[in-house]
């Protein structure tokens, strides 16, 4: 549930003045822009994986855009944002200056259950890498051994090394542009559990469904437990609140669950990944 | 704010709301998940369908934006009526305003069961049938035949003592028709529109966006239609007509008050914008203020019929 003095609303956003201000944007990765925004609350309140409802003022759209926080600096009063430009609403937040106003709901949802102390595996295919650098950080801060793990189609579509500093950080491109040639799955520890390192691994998992499926299916194969595998879900979504229950998730035992409440950051054995289909993205 | 205004509504059968700011079925949840609302200027909260016995809802992709608006397709996901009865009704007792269950079913049986197990329960201050939901098989099969709508109404009425309003759908050839029977059968008040039916596909999978291909369009592109639709029936019924349909504003509030609706639902804006609730209740009153009206119900063009040869 939302604490209502959470809520920052912009003058698009018909409101009351809330004070999000774009403090930074920047190109982290083609086709994707990073906006760092300077709203202290939503800065100190969000966990790792949580996401927000950004209002759009494009002509002729209407719904919010669902975005994990990338990562958020408490002291700073800072938060970032990562996402690509798909559509008339990406692309109408993606030019937002330094100094413009954004309407902010959240933070929302779940995030990543990052307690623990087994080495830390994350999986990121695609923009998925988006909410990983506050992840990974956070992370590290628990003391934990941190494996990044990165896939995208080529080479500039991958988040530098510098952006996970004190992990190791390993890439895989569909072209061979950089990192090794293929699935970010090839470059898994073999076998993952990481066996012999004292009771296995802990793997965050954010991407494209086909690729959270492989990962289920090479889990599966290896009989790593589900529960160890966390997964930030992606859907669409309408209200991020839970209340037009439009981004449903097939839930394992039938029935679906809703990524803004159950999730997005679900153990992955909640989900029925046969039933599990890919995002539109428009 | 110098002296008070009225705003209250009188929705019949004892069910009077102190303003016309309603909250529409399917946009609130059950009122527990959007605490961020303001729900001092709510008259009423509306509630998600609910059916006799628990449903799952349809198959991703359930949503999609379009131009102005949105498509839907949920299939009435929802707990089932034991579960409202058991533990959210409780809950509303003691809330400080009304909630209206919205109710859906398969078959009058199923309607009429529902009515019963929610008549007399404290936390209940009404029913709203819905007739018209375009995503499940068969959700239209009463809402778009004057003689099945009134039937059905007529079965739920003698099954509850409580308020009864009967929502309609746009989906058909005349909705005056429908609301004509709807009155004649006993519903206390019409809520009027529900969504229209709509599609959208996505080019490069060549396939419909949603599951089920169609589904319900909301928003304010279809703000002018459910507008003409709430005229019509406001001319024509002498029960209260609650109008929906892509309000944003307290503008578009207005235009429905106008246009001859007791009262109003927000519903897709719910997902925007939080505090706009708050907005359009206290742009009414800003309204009302400005031309000297003391009492909602005072406006003097409010009538459809005035308006229609104004």
């Amino acid at each position: 549930m939302v604490e209502p003095g959470l809520i920052s609303s912009s003058p698009s956003g018909g409101g009351q003045g809330g004070g999000a201000v774009v403090v930074e944007r920047s190109i982290p990765i083609a086709g994707a822009v990073e906006l760092v925004v300077h709203h202290p609350p939503s800065a100190v309140a969000v966990n790792p994986g949580q996401f927000f409802q950004l209002a759009v003022d494009a002509p002729h759209t209407i719904l919010r855009r669902p975005y994990s926080a990338a990562w958020s600096d408490p002291a700073s009063g800072r938060i970032g944002f990562i996402f690509n430009v798909v559509g008339a609403g990406s692309a109408w937040l993606s030019v937002r200056q330094e100094g413009n106003e954004v309407d902010l709901l959240g933070p929302l949802g779940r995030g990543f259950d990052l307690e623990g102390e087994r080495p830390a595996v994350c999986v990121a295919g695609g923009l998925g890498v988006a909410v990983f650098p506050g992840v990974v950080r956070a992370l590290l801060t628990r003391g934990r051994t941190v494996t990044m793990l990165q896939g995208a189609r080529t080479a500039a579509q991958l988040l530098p090394a510098d952006r996970f500093p004190g992990a190791n950080v390993r890439m895989a491109t569909d072209d061979g542009s950089a990192g090794h040639r293929g699935s970010v799955l090839t470059l898994f520890p073999r076998p993952f559990t990481g066996e012999g390192q004292g009771g296995g691994l802990d793997i965050f998992a954010c991407g494209p469904t086909p690729m959270l499926q492989a990962l289920i299916d090479a889990a599966r194969r290896q009989d790593i437990p589900l529960s160890a595998i966390q997964v930030a879900l992606e859907t669409p979504m309408g209200c991020g609140v839970g209340t037009c229950l439009g981004c449903a998730a097939p839930r394992l035992e039938g029935g679906y669950l809703l990524t803004c409440q159950d999730g997005p950051c679900v153990r992955a054995d909640r989900v029925d990944w046969g039933r599990m289909t890919d995002a539109f993205h428009g | 704010m110098g002296e008070t205004l009225d705003l209250t509504v009188d929705l019949g059968r004892g069910l009077r709301l102190r303003s016309p700011v309603l909250v529409a079925s399917g946009t609130f949840g059950y009122g527990f998940d959007a605490p961020h609302v303001d729900r001092a200027v709510l008259g009423a909260i509306v509630t998600k369908g609910t059916t006799l016995r628990s449903r799952e809802g349809n198959a991703p992709n359930r949503i999609a934006e379009t131009p102005s608006g949105m498509l839907n397709a949920i299939g009435l996901q929802n707990p089932g009526v034991d579960q409202v009865v058991r533990a959210y009704a409780p809950v509303w007792a003691s809330w400080d305003v009304p909630v209206i269950v919205n109710v859906a079913g398969d078959s009058v049986d199923e309607y009429v069961a529902v009515a019963r197990r929610l008549d007399g329960v404290p936390g209940i201050a009404g029913l709203e049938l819905n007739i018209s939901c375009p995503n499940v098989s068969d959700g239209l099969q009463f809402g778009v035949d004057a003689r099945r709508a009134a039937q059905l109404t007529h079965a739920v009425r003698a099954a509850t003592g409580l308020p009864l309003l009967v929502k309609l759908t746009p989906n058909v050839t005349d909705i005056v028709d429908i609301a004509r029977a709807v009155e004649g059968a006993g519903a206390d008040a019409i809520s009027a529109i529900n969504t229209l039916v709509g599609m959208a596909i996505d080019v490069r999978r060549r396939r419909p966006i949603l599951s089920r291909g169609s589904g319900g369009v909301s928003g304010p592109a279809i703000k002018p239609l459910a507008l003409h639709a709430v005229w019509q029936v406001a001319t024509e019924v002498r029960i209260p007509v609650i109008g929906i349909g892509g309000i944003m504003t307290a503008a578009d509030a207005l235009e429905f008050l106008l246009a001859g609706a007791a009262a109003l639902q927000l519903g897709t804006v719910n997902y925007i914008r939080p505090q706009a609730a708050r907005e359009v209740h206290d742009g009414i009153v800003g309204y009302l203020q400005e031309h000297g009206f003391h009492d909602l119900n005072a406006v003097p063009i409010r009538s459809a019929s005035v308006l229609t040869h104004a």
